[in-house]
């Protein structure tokens, strides 16, 4: 790293890494302020009237330039990827961080084995996950809808969950929790006020985690959605088949808006760490 | 009986505890191990690592269960008492400060957990932090204090339960010289203040000496000799402990000539007379330390002996220096003269010969059984 040119050449690497990733989701952002009503990619005018579709307000796009036949619609698909994402992020989040706990503090038989068996939903192909649940849902009667949606969700969120507590708690001195029964605190006390404050950015983490990847999912959710219960990502895929249209544009910068504020609060809660 | 286990702060009988070792077999930490420990005595084990010294302390304070024997605290059987209902407390090796509380948080704890009021607590912290050095830094996070302070937060939140014995697992050997020096004397001073029992835990004689009323040196899971710092210096019970403790050469042998001149004769033949008190027939092992030893006067008296060498080096240390010989079987020994027997080895260049002396009653002699 001698050479002032290496150091260049190395700068001009790291920009061009950063437009390979973030010019398709600049572009994305852009147009979605695009009042070209046919063709997005064709740059006319400043509006915010994509937005206000989105949001039912009146505007003077005509019925023909809208996909989104209702409001209504989208926004009950994102009232359920609401509810569901955080209904399965609290389960999720209880049962993976108790999963996290047990695994950490006992000894057990195979324990390497159940490890794996709790990391294995994570690297399963979605469509494989989904398919599965799909049959199991139909073979046991279940019927397809929010609740089949959650029970699936739940399924390989605890795995996020546990492998992010568990990584905290790992990197946890358990001479702390010595210290704190050494200095006369029962079990209940010790986790309130030593374990449970140590590993707290693990579970906010994982939870964080937990509540983007549910809102996210597409393709197991598209299997063991019912006809009745649509998710966010079922819904806009659903438009997508009819074309790319501004709109889509408008409620992708939302959702990026979203995911960045949740991103930011968990890089926050590591900090204050 | 009853009376005289009521003097003691802490007794263990016949402790054995083992380990599965990682690579199969088992690993007998403690073999057996009884002691009593006294009233407000500052006790300390001292061991090489492995010794099962960690493992004692941590059966007394209740983080390990022995395999069989009991531990008394007080008086009370505490076999199966959780940690949390005996009445000592630890300074850890690593301190083990909660991060995310502060360091009155920390030193409070205790009280806190026992449901002290929040007045009283604040006096009893405020107290402790005084004692300790460490007025005006009670709101500061474990991790902006230094290493000597942090271990005077951790002796702090141990002490403000006024526990019966406090357990220190190596506290100071995270600490660099000097500071581990002032500490070892701090740490005396407070004991003595206190008035409560300590019981140390160190890998290092030096601190051992320093600080210990009693010493307990252990070895493979088996006590080696108890007795006050100075017992284990002078008169050590067991080749092992003359060898731990303190810097000297042992000659092993078997005891020949008469019970009034005993000489201790090696294997390879080197043959040393050594004060009265072994029978012919024994074997022994005599322990020869450089202070003991002096260049030979020109006429040396029946109470002296004398050793033929060489002066291989002389070794500044400070305060004294250390002259560093080779006897004609090879054996290396060293001399740490007082001031004016330096003066007699400096006209002695190294590689020349040296005729080095010692009064015949000094160095201890072991007999071992």
């Amino acid at each position: 790293m001698k050479h002032p040119w290496l150091k260049r050449l190395l700068s001009v690497h790291g920009l061009l890494f950063l437009f390979f990733v973030y010019a398709p989701i600049i572009i994305v952002v852009v147009y979605s302020f695009n009042s070209h009503p046919v063709n997005m990619m064709v740059w006319k005018d400043f509006t915010l009237d994509w937005y206000f579709s989105i949001f039912g307000f009146p505007t003077k796009l005509t019925e023909q330039t809208l996909y989104v036949e209702s409001t209504d619609q989208l926004v009950s698909a994102l009232k359920n990827s609401l509810l569901v994402a955080a209904s399965t992020t609290t389960f999720a989040t209880i049962v993976g961080t108790t999963t996290a706990l047990a695994v950490y503090r006992h000894h057990f038989r195979l324990k390497p084995f159940y490890q794996g068996l709790l990391y294995m939903p994570m690297v399963m192909p979605d469509i494989v996950l989904g398919i599965a649940l799909l049959v199991f849902f139909v073979n046991f009667s279940i019927k397809l809808g929010l609740m089949s949606i959650m029970i699936g969700h739940c399924t390989f969120l605890i795995s996020y969950v546990f492998v992010v507590v568990s990584a905290r708690l790992a990197g946890m001195d358990d001479t702390l929790e010595q210290a704190s029964a050494d200095l006369g605190a029962k079990p209940w006390t010790t986790f309130r006020r030593v374990t449970l404050p140590q590993i707290l950015p693990g579970i906010v983490g994982g939870a964080l985690l937990a509540f983007i990847i549910s809102m996210d999912d597409l393709v197991i959710t598209y299997f063991i959605a019912g006809v009745d219960s649509t998710t966010l990502p079922v819904f806009i895929y659903g438009m997508l088949r009819r074309g790319v249209k501004p709109e889509i544009n408008a409620i992708a910068t939302l959702m990026l808006a979203f995911s960045f504020v949740i991103a930011s609060l968990g890089l926050y809660f590591r900090k204050r760490s | 009986m009853i009376e005289e286990a009521l003097d003691y702060i802490a007794e263990v009988k016949d402790a054995v505890k083992r380990f599965l070792a990682p690579e199969g077999g088992a690993i007998t930490a403690l073999d057996g191990i009884s002691l009593e420990i006294q009233q407000s005595q500052f006790v300390t084990l001292l061991g090489p690592s492995g010794c099962g010294k960690t493992t004692l302390l941590r059966a007394i304070s209740g983080f390990e269960e022995l395999d069989s024997g009991e531990v008394r605290i007080g008086g009370e059987l505490v076999t199966g008492v959780p940690p949390y209902r005996r009445p000592v407390n630890t300074v850890f090796q690593n301190y083990a400060l909660f991060p995310h509380l502060s360091v009155s948080g920390n030193i409070g704890y205790g009280l806190e957990v026992a449901g002290v009021p929040r007045k009283e607590r604040d006096r009893r912290v405020g107290e402790a932090l005084e004692r300790v050095g460490l007025a005006g830094f009670d709101l500061r996070k474990p991790a902006q204090l230094s290493g000597g302070q942090q271990q005077r937060v951790a002796l702090a939140r141990a002490i403000i339960n006024q526990p019966k014995l406090l357990l220190l697992d190596e506290p100071l050997s995270a600490l660099d010289r000097n500071l581990r020096q002032s500490m070892q004397l701090e740490l005396k001073s407070l004991q003595h203040d206190l008035g409560i029992c300590f019981l140390f835990v160190t890998h290092d004689q030096e601190e051992a000496l320093t600080m210990s009323d009693q010493v307990i040196v252990l070895n493979q899971g088996q006590i080696e000799q108890i007795g006050p710092p100075e017992a284990h210096y002078h008169q050590p019970a067991t080749r092992f402990v003359a060898e731990f403790i303190g810097d000297g050469t042992l000659f092993s042998g078997e005891i020949q000539n008469t019970i009034e001149n005993p000489i201790l004769v090696t294997k390879d033949g080197l043959s040393i007379a050594v004060g009265v008190g072994p029978k012919v027939g024994d074997k022994a092992t005599l322990i020869i330390r450089p202070e003991q030893l002096n260049i030979a006067p020109e006429n040396p008296d029946d109470s002296m002996v004398i050793l033929d060498a060489v002066l291989e080096q002389s070794v500044f240390q400070g305060a004294t220096r250390r002259y560093v010989c080779q006897l004609a079987n090879g054996t290396s020994i060293s001399a740490a003269p007082t001031e004016s027997g330096d003066q007699a080895f400096s006209r002695v260049k190294p590689g020349e010969p040296v005729r080095l002396a010692y009064r015949r009653s000094a160095p201890h002699v072991i007999i071992e059984t």
